[in-house]
């Protein structure tokens, strides 16, 4: 605000015909200190009014179970302070220095709260005109736009200014989700503990680190919780991952990565009927049922082809049954196209074809397909009414919630089930082997819940 | 909650909030809920049967039912009287009633009860074993959550 009335006022003595003295003006009024550092090679600046103080610290306490940009916590002269690590927060690269060397530490200060914020190195105190601070730019890739006061340039260094108030703002909205959401948050924070303690350096520990750190991405962008339901399958990977990437760049640093890492995990056919090669096996896999009335539960149908594929092979495998599913889904765009969905005669695998009948738009299953399913916009972790159910199909599902939530569906999914109930989840996931049996074989994992 | 059955509600819902109180209403991004709600202060509900089973309670604060009530009486009420409340439950009845009409049309099957009005501080909503699709519209009026709970019978 200040900064506008001093330019319209500028501007007007500008208009009064004093243009001389105006420049010398501008050139002397510094009304904008800010102290600055450098991260990564780049120039930064706080607001001075920020900054308590500069200050140099090591051993800083561990903190269980934070975020990893928080570093500990530190005893400024009796006075407990969070210490925040920029490079980590902003994703920039930083040398692991030993647990002993000092770490250059700036104090900020905002209203009531104090921080300690780890650069790389502290430079000087610029002064500037406030007036000559521009806007940021969304070329400044390196750091979130949204983070960034503005831009000055002073002597030749161009210098990013970080709104140090959103950053925190943020962070404080942050920090309690990493802690009580991430999923390895727990495993994470105590390998984290371990490298501090031990003096990081050995390969087997930074690969593990590595990978605690792949499963947080994966979490953070696709909301896959890596959990013992596919650990087997991460570790794998994170293998193939390493010779993919030739041991460099192993961190997914965009969806793209992690989608390009999930890339192998998703069942045949995800998403879209299944193949004859598939159908056959499931088919295959399923074992006689004595029931008359066949109840599936398919939580996380998304658009319905999976079920409908499942309704074809169920009425294939038990003709005298009558097939019922329940076929849900929490994205309401997705399901709600499920259940007059149109199809090309040549997009259809061959097996489906005589459940095909022609309407006026194309092909769409027979009534006896159709009403044997229901599409439901259900959120499986809120409550339903479902029991004794013949079968339970989330292939890919479980993988996608928090671990906890994985823990307690799986059992919301033993208790809705009959004795000896089917489960059919992910290729690559497994369920507990002391309340499941596995009827399927690769890539069919078909479960049946131990009576 | 079946997904054919959510275009009728969030329609009629529409339309008749939109006709009655003649001018233009927001709808919300529509949501799941399965714990217990708070209610915001007046509530009208409507019990469903027949295919399915559950009730469908139109929520909205104090001052929002006043000022509906008043949009549609075409005079200011101060007070929640027996003319606020008896509008409230017409406006709910209505609502329902068209979107039973239109459900209809598409081969479902649902009775209605009789709308009952509920008014206090601190109510709560809670449904025994069905998750609950709340439709939020804003009207100038204020906020009013349609909040469906249904299952299919079993």
């Amino acid at each position: 605000m200040q900064t506008n009335e001093q330019k319209l006022q500028q501007d007007v003595t500008a208009e009064n015909g004093r243009q001389e003295l105006v420049r010398t003006e501008k050139a002397i009024t510094v009304d904008f200190k800010m102290v600055t550092f450098s991260l990564a090679g780049k120039d930064y600046g706080v607001d001075i009014m920020n900054v308590k103080e500069i200050a140099k610290a090591s051993k800083f306490t561990y903190v269980p179970n934070a975020a990893p940009f928080l570093r500990g916590v530190y005893n400024l002269r009796g006075e407990i302070i969070p210490v925040i690590d920029f490079r980590i927060f902003f994703h920039l690269p930083a040398e692991r220095k030993s647990e002993d060397a000092q770490e250059n530490l700036l104090i900020v200060r905002l209203e009531d709260h104090v921080y300690g914020v780890i650069v790389d190195s502290i430079d000087k105190v610029v002064g500037i005109q406030s007036s000559t601070i521009q806007p940021p730019h969304p070329i400044f890739g390196d750091i979130n736009i949204k983070y960034i006061h503005g831009v000055v340039e002073n002597q030749g260094r161009l210098y990013i200014i970080l709104d140090v108030n959103r950053i925190f703002e943020q962070k404080e909205e942050e920090k309690p989700r990493l802690i009580s959401e991430t999923p390895s948050g727990n495993f994470f924070a105590a390998q984290t503990a371990i490298l501090e303690k031990e003096q990081p350096g050995s390969s087997a520990k930074a690969s593990a680190s590595e990978l605690e750190f792949i499963k947080e991405t994966l979490f953070a962008l696709k909301h896959f919780a890596a959990s013992p339901l596919n650990e087997g399958w991460v570790e794998t990977r994170f293998g193939e991952w390493k010779k993919l990437r030739n041991n460099k760049e192993l961190q997914l640093k965009n969806v793209e990565d992690a989608d390009e890492f999930l890339g192998n995990f998703y069942s045949p056919c995800n998403g879209r009927l299944w193949d004859e090669d598939y159908a056959e096996k499931v088919l295959a896999a399923l074992p006689d049922l004595t029931s008359k009335t066949i109840t599936v539960w398919n939580p996380g149908c998304g658009k319905g082809y999976e079920s409908y594929s499942l309704a074809c092979i169920l009425k294939k495998r038990y003709k005298d049954a009558r097939i019922k599913i329940w076929a849900s889904d929490n994205d309401l765009l997705a399901v709600s196209s499920a259940p007059n969905m149109v199809f090309d005669l040549e997009s259809v695998p061959t097996i489906y074809h005589e459940y095909l009948v022609k309407g006026r738009y194309g092909y769409s299953f027979n009534p006896e397909i159709k009403d044997a399913i229901l599409f439901e916009y259900h959120d499986m972790k809120n409550v339903n009414p479902f029991t004794d159910l013949d079968m339970i199909m989330a292939r890919d599902v479980l993988s996608f919630l928090d671990p906890n939530e994985q823990i307690k569906v799986l059992n919301d999914f033993a208790e809705k089930l009959k004795a000896r109930g089917l489960l059919l989840v992910g290729q690559h996931e497994v369920v507990p082997e002391d309340e499941w049996t596995r009827l399927g074989t690769e890539p069919v994992s078909l479960y049946m819940l131990n009576s | 909650m079946r997904v054919e059955y959510i275009n009728p509600f969030v329609e009629s819902a529409f339309n008749v909030l939109k006709e009655v109180l003649n001018t233009d209403i927001k709808r919300g991004e529509l949501y799941l809920k399965s714990t217990t709600m708070p209610v915001l202060g007046v509530a009208a509900l409507v019990g469903l049967a027949g295919d399915v089973e559950g009730r469908v309670m139109f929520d909205m604060s104090k001052q929002t039912a006043l000022a509906v009530a008043s949009t549609m009486n075409g005079e200011q009420l101060t007070s929640l009287d027996e003319l606020a409340k008896a509008t409230i439950t017409e406006l709910a009845n209505m609502i329902t009633a068209q979107a039973v009409t239109k459900l209809h049309e598409l081969g479902f099957r649902f009775d209605l009860t009789p709308p009952a009005l509920f008014t206090g501080d601190n109510m709560e909503v809670s449904d025994h074993e069905v998750e609950a699709l709340i439709v939020p519209m804003e009207t100038p009026q204020g906020k009013i959550e349609i909040n469906v709970a249904i299952r299919e019978r079993a």
